[in-house]
């Protein structure tokens, strides 16, 4: 296999990699606002879990070409998209809201109570 | 909701040929170059805009032409046939300090010869346009019947 093939072609384990999506994150004072590119995921290929401070998204990809009919030229991988962010306890896994459109997820991320921003009265 | 137009513009495009000519008559350099590209470009360009990634499949009956383009709605993409090559455009509204802004994105796409242009198709789902070009009639392998005497 020529150097330029197996670039292109995965070998069988290669086929189980997985691959890191584009990201931005912002934050405000009440919340994390997430924006995942999911590129071919549609809603029951995507899950979302939170598991003990990790917040694990996964998307597979649908296949969107007729099975038989072999590739030219490939610049996309057939991969599934895995991202994983770290929090700890300063936000509220319970109350996270998300919206996959045109193969875009937004997480909206609240802030737990102890987090956000208090103005203190003056005495 | 229509996405091909079909235009006899007097002059090639103004989008460069992203593949440099014609697929398959690439050299190993040309292929060393593109890799690279397309590794060090890639996806990452997609909020300042340029180009996306694109996938190209054959079989008997069409040709398929597939772009990443997440978070495009689909009035903000065009696509039409430019010389024999397929011309993807398409601009997607980014949050900047200023405000909304438009960034945009194009692609032109060289295509096998025997490529329809009259009867092509585009739909966008999930963020991937998928245009399909059916293959020419006459470029379809013919079954020739043999009579033995």
């Amino acid at each position: 296999m020529s150097l330029i093939s197996s670039l292109i072609h995965p070998t069988e384990a290669e086929q189980h990699a997985t691959q890191r999506p584009r990201y931005e994150v912002e934050e405000t004072d009440l919340a994390f606002g997430l924006t995942v590119f999911l590129p071919g995921v549609a809603k029951s290929g995507l899950e979302i879990t939170d598991d003990g401070g990790e917040l694990h998204i996964k998307g597979r990809r649908a296949p969107g070409i007729p099975e038989a009919a072999p590739a030219l030229h490939r610049e996309s991988s057939d991969a599934p998209y895995e991202l994983v962010f770290s929090h700890d306890s300063t936000v509220d896994t319970g109350k996270i809201v998300a919206e996959l459109k045109d193969g875009v997820l937004r997480l909206s991320v609240p802030k737990a109570e102890s987090a956000k921003p208090r103005k203190i009265a003056i005495n | 909701m229509r996405y091909i137009q079909l235009t006899n513009p007097e002059t090639r495009s103004l989008v460069p040929a992203a593949l440099g000519g014609r697929l398959g008559e690439m050299g190993l350099e040309d292929q060393i170059d593109w890799l690279f590209g397309t590794a060090l470009s890639g996806f990452a360009g997609l909020s300042r805009g340029g180009q996306f990634p694109v996938d190209l499949y054959q079989d008997k009956d069409n040709t398929y032409v597939r772009a990443e383009l997440p978070g495009v709605t689909p009035d903000a993409i065009s696509a039409e046939m430019v010389n024999g090559s397929l011309s993807i455009q398409a601009s997607r509204k980014v949050k900047s300090p200023e405000g909304e802004e438009n960034v945009w994105f194009s692609r032109l796409v060289s295509l096998p010869d025997d490529v329809q242009a009259d009867k092509v198709t585009a739909a966008y789902e999930n963020g991937i346009l998928t245009v399909t070009l059916p293959v020419k009639e006459e470029a379809k392998p013919k079954k020739i019947s043999i009579t033995v005497n």
